[in-house]
């Protein structure tokens, strides 16, 4: 039995991928993350790898793409602002299929906002890696010791698929203290025989996305869009008193776990809630949320947001049960109390119709 | 009387230690620290037991209590 440990969840991110072998890490501080490069300078020298504090957001993941396009496992980290600045080098690396970690530890906003836990980068992390067809592959944690089990999965992830992987996370995340066992450091070997380290013999090694050939930059793209359906596999989610449930609460992250407080209470009051709580962000649950809504009078979104991954939910259940939507945002966090009175009232309505 | 050290750096305004705080003698400083939160301050030191609640509970272990030493009251 290991034995567990107490961490930040920003600490167990950064501990999680020192034993999955990141050996470069790029960033520039901003809270409410800070506690990832910090303990990133004080260990990642120790592994023999590279700590580097960029001039800007921009600059770092800008190294990332250099170091993870000569082979090396790469991390960077950020809140919502410098997730919006590094927008464009990720484009590049999923234009050139460079595999990286980015850790979005969400903040309240838009602009400078506040450093209150939030989820309203939402729409910039699943929707598309900055400009172009390109997507991240996004996974959400709602515990610490999740945050350290999606790091590992993150980065095979990342190899598997060729691609920037996104964890996202929020403020509330990173800064709460919790138990967790730590994983054993990885010790297989990766597949980087794309990388930039010395092609031999073979033909050479390119690493780019421009391509000026509009013919050739659509295969580029039917390849892309190719790997994105093959990912579809990889879709994860957790259903909570779902099977039997008239009332169901959609939620991810940790609005996931003051939901899954809040359906409890319901079930306590004889409301037949349930909680489906997708892990993995893109791909998106369709199936198990168009399921779920199937079996429901009503589906109940519940973000830190005005209102995002519930254009999702609406896309997947596909009218099959009314969907309603509560948020609280700008880095006010709702209580199990409040959840409660949301579900009791679709719960009210859908009875009513 | 108590003497109740908070380290204003470490503290990221979680609350919890104002919420188990049997006298309610606690409050949240109008600056901000470094890291951009509100940090814990006691407010009220005549009315602090020294019942180091809030430093058991502290999940940053920022809080530090001091207690009179007996008889010197």
């Amino acid at each position: 039995m290991m034995t567990p440990a107490l961490m930040k969840g920003n600490e167990a991110i950064a501990e999680s991928a020192l034993r999955a072998g990141v050996r470069a890490y790029f960033g520039y501080p901003i809270t409410p993350q800070s506690e990832l490069p910090e303990y990133m300078a004080r260990r990642l020298p120790e592994h023999g790898g590279v700590f580097l504090q960029a001039e800007s957001e921009v600059a770092a993941i800008n190294m990332v793409f250099g170091a993870a396009g000569a082979g090396v496992r790469a991390l960077i980290s950020t809140s919502g602002p410098g997730f919006s600045l590094m927008q464009e080098g990720l484009s590049y690396l999923v234009g050139s299929e460079v595999p990286c970690v980015v850790v979005d530890m969400m903040r309240g906003g838009p602009g400078l906002g506040n450093v209150a836990p939030a989820q309203g980068d939402y729409f910039q992390a699943t929707k598309s890696a900055g400009h172009g067809d390109g997507r991240l592959l996004v996974l959400a944690p709602a515990s610490v010791q999740e945050a350290c089990d999606l790091t590992l999965l993150a980065f095979d992830l990342a190899d598997r698929y060729r691609n920037p992987v996104a964890i996202l996370g929020d403020g509330l995340l990173g800064q709460m203290m919790e138990q967790v066992v730590l994983p054993d450091p990885v010790t297989s070997l990766r597949d980087v025989t794309w990388a930039t380290t010395g092609a031999g013999d073979g033909p050479a090694r390119v690493i780019t996305s421009i391509n000026l050939e509009p013919e050739a930059l659509e295969a580029h793209n039917r390849h892309l869009q190719e790997k994105y359906r093959r990912a579809q596999q990889e879709v994860r989610w957790e259903s909570y008193r779902v099977d039997d449930a008239g009332v169901v609460v959609v939620a991810y992250g940790i609005a996931a776990r003051i939901a899954r407080t809040a359906v409890d209470r319901a079930r306590a009051r004889g409301i037949d809630a349930g909680l489906l709580r997708p892990v993995t962000l893109f791909p998106f649950p369709s199936r198990a949320v168009a399921e779920a809504a199937g079996r429901a009078r009503a589906v109940l979104v519940a973000e830190l947001s005005a209102g995002q991954m519930v254009e999702d939910v609406r896309l997947a259940v596909e009218g099959r049960a009314p969907v309603r939507f509560y948020g609280r945002c700008g880095g006010v966090v709702f209580t199990p109390p409040e959840l409660l009175e949301q579900i009791e009232r679709v719960a009210a309505e859908a009875r009513s119709s | 009387m108590a003497r109740v050290v908070i380290d204003q750096q470490l503290c990221k305004g979680c609350q919890l230690c104002a919420v188990v705080c049997p006298p309610g003698v606690l409050a949240f400083s109008l600056k901000l620290n470094s890291a951009g939160y509100h940090p814990a301050v006691l407010a009220d030191d005549g009315r602090c037991t020294s019942c180091t609640a809030c430093a058991l509970v502290c999940p940053d272990v920022a809080i530090t209590v001091y207690r009179p030493e007996a008889g010197a009251r």
